[in-house]
């Protein structure tokens, strides 16, 4: 195509040009947004864990984790025994429950633990035992203060329990009303026992 | 340069606001994990690696085993069993209470409702906590992996890709060394279909001597050592089924809470 017949045609309009106007941004967006922020803050609530260190996968809240402890269950009940028991007694009783010479008698196989009543058996670290006491035919003679006075009433049960069927010990578990009976038949602040006035006690 | 301050502005913003989510908070969230106790013991989790097992951890490392292993656990769901221990006093009663009970797979709440109603007819229950997930089926654990199985990890060899299986608990699924020792000289040996190469040079080849070792491994045929060759284990290989062997989440500790099997 020669210049001549190009400029002998009519000159094109030319091309509309873009032009920047100011506008508001629509009302719309500007509120989905805030709702949108708003369920994402609610699911984070709800399913974050707030970033709590032991918070992981299933669980979505430190309080849900809290809910599936395994608790229940006499299995849990004597692993509670056995904690308490390892805190209180088990320093002069030992952890394996033979007790220690000078110290504490044994409790594993010893008579005054695995009697079929526990009555006697929950005196001892509810008052205390000034003094002799035989046990499997063997004089001990020292003192124990009563240890689990300040024990919560099911806590005291489960490390009776505890000891009552563990290291071959096979005698009834022991509940929290069971203590709390025996507790509320005590004074505030019961004298320890002798020896003697232990034995005598019914089983 | 007019846009100098932003374009610092924004490296600032950009590294330092990588630093404080990737670095910082872990390390404030997750750094002073320590030891903890297993749940309704007195015991400690997870126990302190010694010896060989300590030193397996770069062998491990050093043999690139963390591009295809993993040593992470996935759970993605939790359920509730109520189990009856003790039918009681009225176990007709009981009996009837059952028939109509779902008792396994139940949330927290509709758990403690159904143990609610079968110790109100008199029986006694106990409350299982059992933790879900693929993973858990394939048998690779027993719960998901919690911060404080790496606590004694340096580096933590977590993996991203599973090409072979998870061993975070590798220890108690296969706790016989010679299986490992066998596993490693010959993959295939222990198991038929497996894509794991072959780690010869962890072992020597050695001519049998006046009597033979005491550590050969007993090859089966066709992985056998030619006549008059045994195959006896490095240190490395020692080190490293050691560490392997070291590998064993499968406690229940807060973070991770399940009810453990009953001890016989």
């Amino acid at each position: 195509m020669s210049d001549e017949i190009k400029s002998s045609l009519p000159t094109p309009p030319p091309d509309p040009q873009p032009e920047a106007v100011q506008s508001n941004l629509p009302i719309w967006i500007v509120v989905l947004t805030l709702i949108l922020i708003f369920i994402g803050g609610l699911y984070f609530d709800q399913h974050g864990g707030w970033f709590q260190a032991q918070v992981y996968g299933p669980y979505a809240s430190a309080d849900q984790l809290e809910l599936y402890q395994p608790k229940s269950g006499a299995a849990a009940a004597l692993a509670h025994g056995k904690v308490v028991y390892e805190q209180v007694c088990g320093l002069c009783h030992g952890v394996d429950g033979l007790g220690k010479p000078g110290q504490a008698p044994p409790l594993a196989g010893s008579e005054w633990v695995t009697s079929a009543g526990f009555n006697r058996l929950a005196h001892v670290p509810l008052v205390g035992v000034n003094g002799g006491i035989k046990v499997q035919g063997k004089d001990w003679n020292m003192a124990m203060a009563a240890m689990g006075a300040a024990l919560p009433d099911a806590d005291l049960a489960s490390v009776l329990t505890y000891i009552r069927s563990s290291w071959g010990n096979k005698a009834s578990e022991v509940t929290g009303e069971d203590i709390h009976k025996i507790r509320s038949t005590l004074g505030a602040h019961p004298a320890p026992m002798s020896g003697d006035q232990m034995a005598a006690m019914p089983e | 340069m007019k846009t100098g301050l932003p374009v610092i502005f924004a490296v600032v913003l950009g590294l330092g606001g990588s630093t404080v989510g990737f670095v910082l908070a872990p390390a404030v969230q997750l750094g002073g994990v320590k030891q903890t106790t297993v749940l309704n013991s007195t015991d400690l989790y997870p126990p302190q690696r010694i010896g060989d097992a300590t030193l397996g951890l770069q062998v491990y490392r050093a043999n690139g085993c963390a591009a295809c292993h993993t040593e992470q656990v996935r759970q993605e769901g939790v359920a509730c069993d109520v189990v009856l221990t003790s039918a009681g006093k009225n176990p007709q009663a009981v009996s009837n209470l059952l028939a109509t009970l779902t008792m396994t797979h139940l949330t927290k709440e509709a758990a403690d409702t159904v143990a609610d109603q079968l110790t109100a007819a008199g029986g006694k229950v106990e409350t299982h906590i059992v933790p879900v997930g693929v993973d858990l089926d394939r048998g690779w654990g027993v719960r998901h992996s919690v911060a404080e199985d790496y606590v004694y990890d340096y580096p933590v060899q977590l993996g991203n890709l599973r090409a072979g299986p998870d061993l975070a608990n590798i220890g108690v699924r296969s706790p016989d060394s010679n299986w490992h020792l066998l596993h490693l000289y010959a993959p295939a040996s222990a198991v038929s279909n497996s894509k794991m190469p072959s780690f010869k040079y962890l072992f020597n080849l050695q001519k049998v001597g006046a009597s033979p070792s005491p550590d050969a491994l007993s090859l089966p045929s066709g992985f056998a050592a030619p006549a008059g060759y045994e195959v006896v284990p490095t240190t490395e290989a020692r080190q490293l089924v050691a560490y392997l062997l070291s590998l064993r989440a499968n406690q229940p500790v807060y973070d991770a809470p399940f009810t453990p099997p009953a001890k016989p």
